[in-house]
């Protein structure tokens, strides 16, 4: 899919099926807001507009639901307006986790780790979505890694290096490691059935 | 665009609205919160901070959030509190430091929140935190001026300490100082600056008869009303005039020698010491023996002046013609008579002016012609010694001055006497009077023997004669400038003289006319 934001683009996205959580698009205005100020967020909310799908942030409910395709047009909406680059995406995908409010609700049950990965983790992924699966594959603590799965989900690439900063944050969170490293080893713009990310910490 | 919101069911759009509300009232109470707060995960991962928190530890949310709790507190000290919070479920108020963003170490109260699942499993941790940076501040302030105020104290007791010795230095040497005051051989009266008498020794109490209690405190005139004291304040003054050896008599047996010194600290007088010393006894001693001296003077000069008549009528041949060399002898008997007179003469005068008995008859005279009459008494002599002499005259007239003409012949004729006896042979003897200002200048100059440095000091005293003179076998009874001196200066005037051994004297006297002379009668 193309990675430059118009209204062929942003049609397509507006229709995949299923709903993600506001909270998720609001964390890209407070990203926006943090590294450059709120006039950029105006030019972000005029990308938007330009292709068709007018958002204010501010007016977006933090619990409500979007449609899906919201959450990568948001995305291609600030790298255009910004000019960012992947690193930055990926950024983006950590600061979400860090202010997400789901994420403090399920702190609770980060330990132990093997529970949460593969009991919790499921869960975190469908207060946030109401489409895609997230499956927890693998986790060796011994050996310091984790496999997880996102099926269901065919949104736009630039969201899979969101959720490789996303999960990686995830991992810092939970494991209290201080260097990580993620890798997407499968994705389904690249041919597989699923997206399938390898983490490692240290 | 027309967001297509799942609204199929209400409550879910109602809980979904209540759960917002929820949040956002979480995140503003969280904001609001002015105390730091922060909830770490069970691995001590800070997972959650307020504003607060990110304003005290310096980082930003993104950069705090994932942070180990042993990056911002002390290690071993979180742990330990973490431990004992662990244990009892919770931890208040600990004192701990929080390291900044800036490296920055804050002092900070640390309380803990244990949160546990319902299975009771850790979850985390809620920290709050409480910055004591003002407190400590405030408390370090509080500590520094308390130890500026012990400080202060140890030298408030260090100058007082000093003070004390000083203080009791000062008593001992006030103790001595008493000590020698009143124990002094003289009396002592000491006035302060006001002029009013600070104290007085009992040997001054004894001269007073008077006690110490009825006096001290009193202004000097105020004392003028005990009569042994008056004679002292009548010599000083009510203003404490400076005086100097000055003899007071005080009753019939007690004359006082009064003397005041100045008491100065600083350049400041603060005070009058007059000290009183008895010389009673050396005065009875001084009368006795010129009483004595007077007594004999008379008694020898009866005798003398019956051996001088006899002798003048052998000489004159009133008792029969006498040999050649009967004459030499009786000549030289009738002068060595004759000077034994004069000795006895001036011894008179001598006792006269020591007993205050020397009286004087001033009149208006020429000065001039009283000199001129000395002059021609010595005429023979000075012809005999081949004298060069000459009197030296004002050209214009001198005024009149009032004396007594007979004792101030008797100062002259012991001047010239002098200059012509000590002037070798063929010498100058120059007589010289000039009017200088408002006085009447006499110079006797002469080539003479001169008087030798070391003894021009006692010139003017009773029976000297100086080295040089002796020697010459010259007659000289030694008290001839001792009665000048007390004549000269009984007319008011002054005498001196300068003098180089072998190369001469001379004597100068002075008398006033006009005012000075006036005050000088006023004397009489």
């Amino acid at each position: 899919m193309d990675e430059i934001i118009n209204k062929e683009t942003a049609k397509k996205l507006m229709e995949i099926k299923g709903e993600i959580r506001g909270m998720d698009l609001k964390s890209d205005a407070n990203f926006v807001i943090k590294e450059r100020g709120k006039e950029i967020l105006n030019k972000v909310e005029e990308e938007l507009k330009e292709v068709g799908y007018p958002v204010e942030y501010e007016k977006l409910e933090t619990m409500g639901f979007y449609p899906g395709g919201l959450r990568a047009l948001s995305l291609l909406a600030v790298k255009k307006a910004l000019n960012f680059n992947d690193e930055k995406i990926r950024e983006m995908g950590s600061h979400a986790i860090k202010v997400s409010f789901i994420v403090k609700i399920f702190i609770r049950y980060f330990s132990p780790i093997s529970k949460f990965f593969f009991k919790e983790t499921p869960k975190i992924w469908n207060k946030y979505w109401t489409a895609g699966e997230f499956i927890p594959v693998e986790l060796d603590e011994k050996k310091k890694y984790a496999i997880v799965r996102v099926k269901n989900l065919n949104l736009h690439p630039i969201y899979c290096l969101y959720l490789e900063g996303y999960f990686s944050t995830f991992a810092h969170l939970v494991t209290g490691a201080e260097e990580i490293n993620i890798e997407e080893t499968k994705c389904v713009f690249r041919g597989d059935q699923y997206h399938e990310y390898l983490i490692k910490w240290k | 665009m027309e967001i297509d919101k799942n609204k199929n069911e209400d409550k879910i759009s109602i809980l979904l609205e209540d759960l917002d509300s929820l949040k956002s009232y979480i995140e503003d109470l969280f904001s609001f919160l002015p105390l730091p707060v922060c909830f770490i995960s069970p691995i001590g991962v800070i997972l959650e901070t307020n504003p607060a928190f990110e304003k005290i530890s310096g980082y930003k949310i993104d950069e705090i959030i994932g942070k180990s709790i042993e990056d911002i507190f002390a290690k071993e000290k979180t742990k330990e509190i973490f431990k004992e919070a662990e244990e009892k479920g919770f931890v208040k108020t600990r004192e701990i430091s929080v390291f900044t963003k800036e490296k920055k170490e804050i002092p900070v109260s640390l309380s803990i929140i244990v949160r546990k699942s319902k299975e009771g499993e850790i979850s985390g941790y809620f920290i709050g935190l409480f910055d004591l940076t003002d407190i400590k501040t405030y408390q370090k302030n509080l500590e520094e001026e308390a130890k500026d105020l012990q400080d202060s104290r140890s030298a408030l007791i260090n100058i007082l300490e000093d003070v004390e010795e000083a203080r009791k230095s000062a008593e001992e040497e006030e103790n001595k100082t008493l000590a020698i005051i009143t124990n002094f051989a003289d009396g002592l009266l000491v006035f302060n600056k006001e002029g009013r008498l600070f104290l007085i020794n009992p040997q001054a109490e004894d001269f007073f008869d008077v006690k110490s209690r009825d006096i001290v405190g009193r202004p000097i005139l105020e004392l003028a009303t005990f009569p042994t004291i008056e004679p002292v304040v009548g010599l000083i003054g009510g203003e404490i005039k400076g005086v100097f050896r000055k003899e007071v008599q005080i009753k019939e047996n007690l004359i006082l020698e009064v003397s005041t010194v100045s008491m100065m600290r600083e350049e400041e007088k603060f005070g009058t010491l007059i000290i009183l010393h008895d010389v009673s006894r050396e005065k009875m001693i001084e009368r006795m023996k010129t009483e004595f001296v007077s007594l004999s003077a008379h008694q020898l000069r009866t005798p003398l002046s019956a051996i001088k008549w006899t002798l003048k009528m052998l000489l004159d041949g009133d008792l029969g013609k006498i040999t050649g060399e009967q004459r030499d002898f009786i000549e030289k008997t009738y002068k060595s008579n004759e000077r034994m007179i004069n000795l006895i003469n001036d011894l008179l005068d001598v006792s006269r002016i020591e007993e205050g008995r020397y009286l004087y008859k001033p009149i208006l005279t020429n000065l001039e012609s009283v000199i001129q009459f000395v002059v021609n008494s010595y005429k023979e002599e000075i012809e005999r010694k081949k004298l060069k002499f000459e009197f030296k005259k004002p050209e214009k007239k001198l005024p009149e001055v009032r004396v007594d003409v007979e004792k101030i012949k008797l100062a002259i004729d012991n001047l010239l006497g002098n200059a012509i006896r000590y002037t070798l042979a063929g010498g100058e003897v120059t007589v010289s009077l000039k009017c200088v200002k408002k006085e009447i200048e006499l110079s006797v100059k002469d080539t003479g023997v001169g008087i030798p440095k070391d003894q021009q000091g006692r010139v003017f005293t009773k029976f000297f004669r100086a080295a040089n003179a002796i020697r010459m076998e010259t007659e000289g009874s030694g008290l001839g400038l001792f009665i000048a001196k007390n004549i000269i200066e009984a007319h008011g005037g002054k005498i001196w003289f300068e003098s180089e051994e072998n190369q001469g004297t001379t004597f100068h006297f002075s008398l006033p006319v006009k005012e000075k002379f006036k005050e000088f009668l006023k004397e009489f």
